[in-house]
């Protein structure tokens, strides 16, 4: 009898209970922030790491207290690795999931063809990976956390020349097919005259090239100390194992089409050294990157790599911006189309320790958005001796 | 430009020119039997070097259908090669098959074989991408024990060229000398040749005309194989569009040597390496003209190639 009194009364508490839980969740519901990133297509592996990052930050920062006590949930939708994809994705972020901000999408030309439709329904948008030129111009409600070329690039040569303390002649080589190599050349051999270095010889190529003899010819023949190469993978991969095989043994800095680990399959061995500017390392010692980068190597078994770390920062620069704004006024008060308003100017105001280091952004008129980073990394590729196998190694 | 600098300049365009060769070369021997040019020998090309990747025992990436995937056992690389090239063989069967053989059946004109030619080429290299994926690959290097390049100069003024790339020239004089011996010395040869010249009357001699069309596409898949294996070993396998860059480059050297002409593949190959490694460097990134302008001016002059016999009109 009294067993069966204990079960009635439990089962009254656990029902109360379960009744409040849900009427404390209608009455606050979680916060949708839209993510839309490529999940499908050939920049799909890069677009895999930013929804991993941006999971964790859900995870994160709900478990501290989501945004004064509400949660927040990430609403994914495909970005693709083209530009239609991902204006649908932006579309239906907007209008169907009314979410309050945008993260996203992965590429700086999906970025110019998308943002402008956020830009015109005024729903902030945080570019996580976009380092073309011109991102935050794209209009005001458009921000990001990766650090542009113009900035990142230059640290790859100071290291270089903190290597090798003689270096003075300097060879570059660049495809001259692609936009954004071509902007990213004009950082560097505007970077190499800054530091007063010798641009003995710049040499052009395009990314459908495969055979460089011609170019890597002309680049011996000057006997540079460093060859800075602006290229895509596969072509600049093969333009880094021909200077080896014929006998190039100098420093080698690499554009930022060539970070990634998909050149190790093609330069093998040969990749070995490669220098390149990062906005991100794990190696970075702070409270915020030591748990973001505990949680995700529980995941994923190694450390995070740099698009997961940027998705994390553009969650969490969205999540510190809802606290504050609801901290001046409840954001619960207000109605969407003023909540997006008012998010986007409160996030582009605010300063946030990131795993990137310290962020904030460039305000004014026609000028917001910008990133201003405070850390800037380098790391160096090193290939196992077989070169089936290569790690980016931090330089300090 | 100084001795070096021009010896090496050579040797450069000789080590490219090897390569357009020995792709050209597939291309040239089934435009000699059939008159058509096969789109899908770029496509075969490229299958031969993904057939030959899986034969070295390496993994696929992560993307496509076969992503993670590899085979049981591992090849040494010159088995792999040849395995990857019979798939290739085996491919330009297919392609026979699906592509040229009911359009020749019918008597259809040689444009609609061009047509379905370029339709296959663009099915395969989808398919290719559908099974493993757009990221690039690259062999385990069997020329790892070897330096990477062979200095031609001396230890004071070096010309080098990269080993990979001497192989391939090697390997393209050789083909061509089989390909040479087998059409002029032997029965299967001479066959190929009254096909080539009249197809009926060789039918009528008795000649089985079906199979000698089916053995030049063993050969010229096979030859697809090889070559598409031995430049993805210097360059990497680029991915499914890898061939397809090729086949461009391929075309104008065919025709700049003279359609069909065996030898003539080989010397319009080495001309165009050489004409791309004397481009100046400021203008490096134009090199891709000058394969069509040197095709034009050619063409100009001798209509029929450098080689080619001028075609006598038959009315």
């Amino acid at each position: 009898m009294v067993s069966r009194r204990l079960h009635v009364s439990v089962s009254m508490i656990a029902v109360a209970l379960l009744w409040g839980a849900m009427v404390g969740f209608a009455a606050d519901p979680p916060i949708p922030i839209g993510v839309s990133v490529a999940q499908t297509g050939p920049v799909a592996l890069a677009g895999q790491e930013q929804v991993i990052g941006a999971q964790i930050a859900e995870d994160y920062f709900n478990k501290h207290g989501g945004v004064n006590g509400r949660p927040i949930k990430l609403v994914f939708q495909d970005g693709g690795s083209d530009e239609p994809t991902a204006i649908n994705a932006f579309q239906n972020l907007i209008n169907v999931a009314k979410v309050v901000g945008i993260m996203g999408p992965s590429l700086s030309q999906q970025a110019f063809a998308a943002d402008p439709f956020a830009v015109r329904a005024k729903v902030a948008v945080i570019g996580p990976s976009n380092t073309a030129k011109g991102i935050p111009q794209i209009g005001e409600f458009v921000s990001r956390v990766s650090a542009p070329v113009a900035i990142v690039a230059p640290n790859a040569v100071k290291a270089a020349m903190e290597i090798n303390k003689n270096l003075k002649k300097v060879a570059v080589l660049y495809a001259q097919n692609d936009a954004f190599n071509k902007s990213e050349t004009e950082t560097f051999q505007q970077a190499v005259k800054d530091l007063k270095l010798d641009l003995a010889t710049v040499q052009t190529f395009q990314t459908t090239d495969t055979d460089f003899t011609a170019q890597v010819t002309n680049v011996l023949n000057v006997k540079p100390d460093l060859v800075i190469i602006s290229g895509l993978q596969v072509d600049g991969a093969n333009l880094v194992k021909q200077l080896r095989d014929l006998g190039y043994k100098g420093l080698i800095v690499g554009g930022n089409g060539v970070n990634t680990a998909a050149i190790f399959p093609i330069c093998k061995a040969k990749c070995d050294g490669i220098l390149i500017a990062q906005a991100y390392s794990p190696a970075y010692k702070s409270k915020i990157n030591d748990e973001f980068k505990s949680v995700y190597k529980d995941k994923q078994k190694k450390d995070p790599p740099q698009f997961s770390a940027q998705a994390f920062a553009g969650i969490q620069v969205f999540v510190e911006a809802l606290r504050a704004l609801d901290k001046k006024s409840p954001i619960a008060k207000m109605d969407l189309a003023a909540l997006r308003v008012e998010l986007n100017k409160q996030l582009i105001s605010g300063t946030y320790d990131t795993p990137l280091g310290e962020i904030s952004f460039t305000t004014g008129p026609g000028m917001g958005g910008e990133i201003v980073q405070k850390q800037a990394y380098v790391a160096q590729i090193k290939m196992d001796p077989d070169g089936t196998k290569g790690t980016f190694v931090f330089v300090k | 430009m100084n001795r070096t600098l021009l010896l090496q300049q050579v040797l450069n365009g000789l080590a490219i020119g090897s390569v357009y060769a020995i792709f050209a070369l597939g291309y040239t021997l089934i435009f000699s039997v059939l008159r058509i040019i096969n789109f899908t020998h770029g496509a075969i090309f490229t299958l031969g070097a993904y057939a030959t990747y899986a034969l070295t025992g390496s993994q696929f990436g992560i993307n496509g259908l076969l992503a993670g995937a590899k085979l049981p056992f591992r090849l040494p690389f010159v088995l792999a090669l040849i395995g990857g090239s019979l798939v290739a063989a085996v491919c330009g069967v297919i392609v026979e098959r699906l592509a040229f053989r009911p359009l020749r059946a019918r008597g259809a004109d040689p444009l609609l074989t061009l047509v379905s030619s370029l339709g296959v080429a663009v099915a395969l290299v989808n398919v290719t991408q559908y099974l493993f994926g757009a990221e690039p690959y690259s062999y385990p290097d069997p020329l790892e024990a070897l330096p990477s390049a062979v200095n031609f100069g001396t230890a004071g003024q070096p010309i080098l060229v990269r080993t990979v790339q001497v192989v391939i020239f090697g390997v393209s004089m050789v083909v061509l000398a089989l390909l040479t011996w087998l059409m002029n010395a032997t029965r299967t040869g001479k066959a190929l040749r009254a096909v080539a010249e009249d197809m009926t009357t060789s039918s009528l001699l008795g000649i089985d005309t079906d199979r000698l069309v089916l053995l030049t596409f063993v050969i010229s898949g096979f030859l697809g194989g090889v070559t598409g294996t031995l430049i993805g070993l210097s360059v990497g396998i680029a991915g499914p569009y890898f061939g397809i860059a090729f086949g461009l480059k391929g075309l104008a050297v065919i025709v700049l040597g003279g359609l069909g002409d065996i030898p003539g593949a080989v010397v319009g190959g080495l001309v165009i390496g050489l004409a791309e490694a004397f481009v100046p460097a400021k203008y490096i990134a134009y090199r891709e003209a000058v394969p069509f302008a040197l095709l034009f001016l050619v063409l100009l002059v001798r209509p029929q190639g450098l080689l080619g016999r001028a075609q006598v009109q038959k009315v």
